[in-house]
């Protein structure tokens, strides 16, 4: 790894984390806000929220209705799908730009010349995303269980808060993998930005259906979402191996490949 | 006998079906001045970029100061400044922080001082935005940011677009002057006059292919003649064909002008026998044996 690239490529990403992590954590904040009014009108919700199907709120890791009145059944409902899914954006739209854009912006003819090996480049590369995606899911994490904190009645596990956290850190990493992949499988220098937030919007909508369709169940297997369990007020709830060896696994198969593929790139500019 | 500092051979790169570079040999010796010509698409710019490690060839080899270009790339690119064709640097940055940023790879000896030198020679302004630079200003900065660590080997690609000639004529005197403090310049371009000014030995490239590899000096002496007749029948002009035209450049009425490469006195001795109202024999403009290698 490469100390001035590694710095260089912190502050040119500072803003773009800074902005993510205020609108993630201001989503948090504001829906934690309605916990305690929630609670107060809990007779007409659940009357309410009778009328949802099954699947639907199955989907949003709700198998009881009681599960809401829980200060981390209502977080974990309401909030980790802003994790799940703009964390994820967020780590494919920079890990598939993060080694693109020198390309397309034609700085690759400096980066690429001055005394440095693509191993070292795509290292320092790689830490930047690592990085920024473990602040932002420290940042949005810590901010959750600050308002967890504040509109709670009563105790909440904090182990599973801190599963479900490592679960959602988890999968950004993992779209952040397919990301930087994806990018170094593309031959014309040009942003893939727009393919890239498709493909996770796609990933959803296929979790999303496995979910609140009986029949599609076995299509969300090819949707990283699915390996994400928020049922966080289940008293089972625990860190699966399979899903920890899934995530890890795949993402260092991910990042192995998109490696090799960088290191005999040709880079056109 | 000296190891050439760069060596190429039997260099290829295709695209897909698509020739970029074929069967390349070019050796440039250590303290020359080399300049590299074609018109776009000949496969300049893929030959320097396989030697900068941007793209990987096809076939052969290519090395500098006897290191192979794919292995050892990170040593070579500590003694070899590059300027690309495009020069679009990092737009965020201010001319400066872009200089800073590049000198803190080479971690040369006095690198602030080089950068305040440099751009005083350019006239640069270190803390203008990038992206409010003009063309000809990019230039300048990448150009600057290719000498920093005072390189052994200078690979230009068309560094002078966007250059005015005042600045043409000082960056001419800086590569000169660096050349006698043993700087080796390969110089890419497409303008000739260019490369005659500065360069000691050229390769022409055509389509991907170098056709022709000569001292400046031997490529001007060219057995190659430009020949003008007019002939006092306009009928002559029209039927008139000799062996060694190489290509007919003009022929318009009674006049004829053509490149010629066989013996003057035959053709002269051919010419006695019609009549003749004017007859010029002249040496080719290095422009014109250009064009010629490439009809």
């Amino acid at each position: 790894m490469n100390r001035n690239l590694f710095f260089k490529e912190m502050r040119r990403n500072a803003l773009g984390l800074a902005i993510w992590m205020i609108v993630i954590t201001l989503l948090i904040a504001v829906t934690m806000s309605v916990y305690r009014t929630f609670l107060e009108n809990q007779s007409k919700i659940t009357g309410m929220l009778s009328l949802i199907p099954k699947g639907a709120l199955q989907f949003k890791g709700i198998s009881n209705f009681n599960d809401l009145l829980s200060v981390l059944g209502f977080y974990a409902a309401n909030n980790v799908i802003y994790m799940m899914l703009l964390g994820s954006i967020y780590a494919i739209v920079l890990s598939s730009n993060i080694l693109l854009k020198e390309e397309y912006s034609k700085t690759a003819e400096y980066l690429l010349t001055w005394p440095l090996t693509r191993t070292e480049i795509f290292l320092s590369k790689l830490a930047v995303l690592f990085i920024n995606v473990l602040l932002l899911n420290l940042v949005t994490s810590l901010a959750g269980f600050i308002c967890m904190e504040v509109v709670k009645t009563g105790p909440f596990s904090i182990k599973a808060f801190m599963i479900l956290s490592l679960n959602t850190f988890l999968l950004n990493i993992l779209f952040g993998t397919i990301g930087i992949f994806m990018s170094t499988l593309v031959r014309r220098p040009k942003p893939i930005t727009t393919f890239s937030i498709g493909l996770v919007l796609i990933l959803y909508f296929i979790y999303t259906l496995s979910k609140i369709t009986e029949s599609a169940a076995n299509i969300g297997y090819l949707s990283p979402f699915k390996f994400v369990s928020i049922d966080a007020i289940n008293p089972a709830y625990k860190l699966d191996c399979w899903h920890l060896l899934y995530f890890i696994g795949l993402s260092l198969v991910l990042t192995r490949l998109a490696y090799r593929f960088y290191k005999r790139k040709d880079i056109y500019t | 006998m000296n190891t050439p500092i760069i060596d190429i051979k039997d260099l290829s790169k295709y695209y897909g079906k698509a020739r970029g570079i074929e069967h390349v040999d070019l050796q440039v010796d250590e303290g020359e001045i080399f300049g590299f010509i074609g018109p776009n698409g000949a496969g300049k710019s893929t030959t320097i970029r396989i030697l900068m490690n941007l793209i990987f060839p096809t076939g052969g080899s290519a090395g500098i100061m006897g290191m192979d270009v794919i292995r050892e790339s990170k040593k070579i690119k500590q003694h070899v400044g590059y300027v690309p064709s495009d020069a679009n640097a990092y737009s965020s940055m201010d001319v400066f922080e872009f200089l800073s940023y590049c000198m803190h790879f080479y971690q040369p000896e006095n690198g602030s001082r080089r950068i305040t030198e440099l751009s005083e020679l350019f006239e640069l302004d270190l803390h203008r935005k990038i992206s409010d630079l003009s063309m000809g200003n990019r230039k300048k900065v990448s150009i600057v940011q290719s000498l920093l660590h005072n390189p052994k080997l200078l690979i230009l690609d068309e560094p002078t677009t966007g250059l005015d000639p005042l600045m043409q004529a000082n960056f001419f005197e800086l590569l000169r002057s660096e050349n006698r403090n043993g700087m080796t310049i390969f110089f890419s371009s497409h303008i000739l006059s260019e490369v005659q000014m500065l360069c000691k030995r050229v390769a022409i490239i055509k389509e991907g292919k170098i056709i022709k590899l000569e001292d400046i000096d031997t490529l001007r002496k060219t057995q190659l003649r430009k020949v003008n007749i007019e002939f006092g029948d306009s009928n002559n002009a029209e039927k008139f064909s000799v062996p060694g035209i190489e290509q007919v450049i003009a022929r318009i009425g009674n006049i004829l002008s053509f490149m010629y490469s066989g013996e003057i006195n035959e053709l002269v001795a051919i010419l006695a026998t019609m009549k003749i109202a004017n007859l010029t024999i002249e040496e080719p403009s290095l422009e014109e044996i250009f064009m010629h290698y490439y009809r």
